[in-house]
């Protein structure tokens, strides 16, 4: 649990990021997209362990964010690929957690809730 | 090339895609006359309703079950293990299942323990994944109601030694309820010969039917009681629904398109014969087994020999989540698997995967031993990449 964060009974979990009280899922992501800030994301990753995130993450992090918000969907892998132009492979590695709980995560995007 | 060609599809055991189009093409035909419920008097309504009847009569036989009249179709097999559980437990009554059971026996058996109503004994899978006989027969009380088990687990594919579990439930006059979503279609299931109360199975795996149809065969020494209740078709003066079968179990409209899609699929596996199926299934599972234990960094589980074995492999590659590699194998490579934890969560606690879960490829009747070199290629450069990185 990291300091200062509060629990509810159901998980949710409060925190305060740069003055703005904001709320995750269980798993740790946003549970409402509007909260994310880059000051968030950068906050998050820490977290996740990345140092500092570079600018290649911050080109994977920006189009998963701007597809959601455009969209109202995360990118299909094929839609990933073909928009940034690097293999799968590559962008799984680039985060701890993969595209799905790394890069989702840190772009506010909502819990993909798969079968883990 | 198409999408299509390029797609190798490795899920299976979650549903079996594409479908023969001869399925296809037979569903499309009988449903253009049979596609209307079978309780009018009219003749087309007969004649649905009496289509209707015959794919029972063709899915009693196919199971090994005694009265075709006990065929009760539903959505799928976790709607026909629900009927089943919740109509045979009473309060205050004991169950013995096991912990390579889906969520689809898990949950509801919780459900009700949680509740009170029942106790609830889980047996244990060896380092192989097979259930002991003597475990299931060492769980079962004065007060056991039935024994419920998986006959082929989803994340390991090992096929339980349920011919054994069976005499044994019959020693002791508890009802063996066996979830056959996995091996149906696969390997031959004879209720009758193993002592089996009642099956539940689903049309959409290797019965290659369409999806929303599944059901159960019941033996005619074993009762449910009814759950779910509703228009029958006849004895419409009474608001109590029928105590006859299979009505007992259905209520509302069949799923006839669905029926009629199951028996395109039984069909199908009739023409190509299930030991057929059975042996080029496992031929490539093989082959994939072989490919992957060459290769460093993966890791494979379940039994060894793959003797009384699913055509189903699950795997890990070290230091990768599995829905990391599923995702790399689809984007990267075309190839449809299966990460995570297969609805089934105490397999993987007890394989100690609990949070990683497994990539599982599950074959069947359409793949290829191209495609399984194509795998094992994909997987082998995964496992490079992780060791040292991208190459030129």
């Amino acid at each position: 649990m990291i300091e200062g964060e509060e629990v509810s009974a159901l998980g949710v979990r409060k925190r305060s990021i740069a003055g703005k009280e904001i709320y995750f899922d269980k798993d740790g992501f946003l549970l409402n997209a509007n909260d994310w800030s880059e000051e968030a994301a950068e906050i998050l990753s820490r977290e996740m362990g990345i140092k500092t995130l570079n600018e290649k993450q911050w080109q994977v992090i920006r189009f998963i964010r701007d597809f959601y918000m455009n969209n109202g969907k995360a990118p299909l892998s094929s839609e990933l690929k073909a928009a940034l132009g690097w293999s799968l492979m590559e962008l799984e590695l680039m985060f701890p957690g993969g595209i799905r709980h790394g890069a989702r995560l840190l772009a506010g995007l909502p819990n993909p809730q798969s079968c883990s | 090339m198409s999408e299509k060609t390029h797609f190798i599809y490795a899920d299976n055991a979650a549903t079996t895609f594409p479908k023969p189009h001869e399925v296809l093409a037979e569903l499309l035909e009988i449903y253009e006359t049979k596609g209307i419920t079978g309780r009018g008097s009219y003749d087309f309504s007969i004649r649905a309703g009496e289509f209707v009847n015959r794919v029972r009569r063709q899915v009693c036989k196919f199971f090994g079950g005694d009265d075709p009249t006990r065929v009760a179709f539903g959505y799928n097999a976790t709607d026909a293990l629900n009927t089943l559980i919740q109509g045979l437990i009473e309060p205050g009554c004991h169950v013995v299942s096991s912990r390579l059971e889906h969520n689809s026996v898990l949950r509801p058996l919780h459900h009700f323990l949680q509740q009170g109503i029942i106790s609830l004994d889980l047996v244990p899978f060896d380092s192989q994944g097979f259930i002991d006989p003597e475990d299931v027969a060492g769980a079962v009380r004065p007060e056991t109601r039935f024994v419920i088990l998986t006959h082929g687990s989803n994340v390991l594919g090992t096929i339980q030694p349920v011919e054994r579990i069976g005499a044994i439930c019959r020693e002791l006059y508890v009802p063996l309820i066996l979830d056959v979503t996995q091996t149906a279609g696969i390997v031959p299931i004879d209720m009758g010969k193993w002592g089996i109360g009642a099956v539940a199975f689903t049309g959409h795996k290797s019965l290659y039917g369409p999806t929303g149809i599944g059901g159960l065969v019941l033996s005619s020494n074993l009762d449910v009681r009814t759950t779910r209740f509703g228009g029958t078709g006849f004895d419409s003066t009474s608001v109590n629904h029928p105590k006859t079968y299979p009505q007992r179990l259905e209520a509302g409209t069949i799923n006839q398109l669905g029926v009629i899609g199951l028996s395109a699929g039984l069909n199908y596996l009739e023409r190509q014969g299930l030991d057929k199926i059975y042996a080029y299934e496992m031929s490539l599972i093989r082959q994939l087994r072989d490919g992957l234990s060459s290769l460093d960094g993966v890791r494979i589980y379940g039994a060894g020999s793959m003797e009384r074995c699913l055509p189903l492999l699950l795997c890990n590659i070290d230091g990768m989540d599995s829905e990391q590699v599923c995702t790399i194998l689809d984007g990267d490579f075309g190839i449809a698997t299966r990460g995570g934890l297969h609805c089934a969560p105490l397999v993987h606690r007890d394989l100690g995967r609990s949070l990683k879960g497994g990539v599982r490829f599950s074959l069947g009747l359409l793949n290829t031993a191209e495609e399984i070199d194509r795998i094992v290629e994909a997987m082998a450069e995964i496992s490079r990449f992780r060791k040292n990185g991208l190459r030129d």
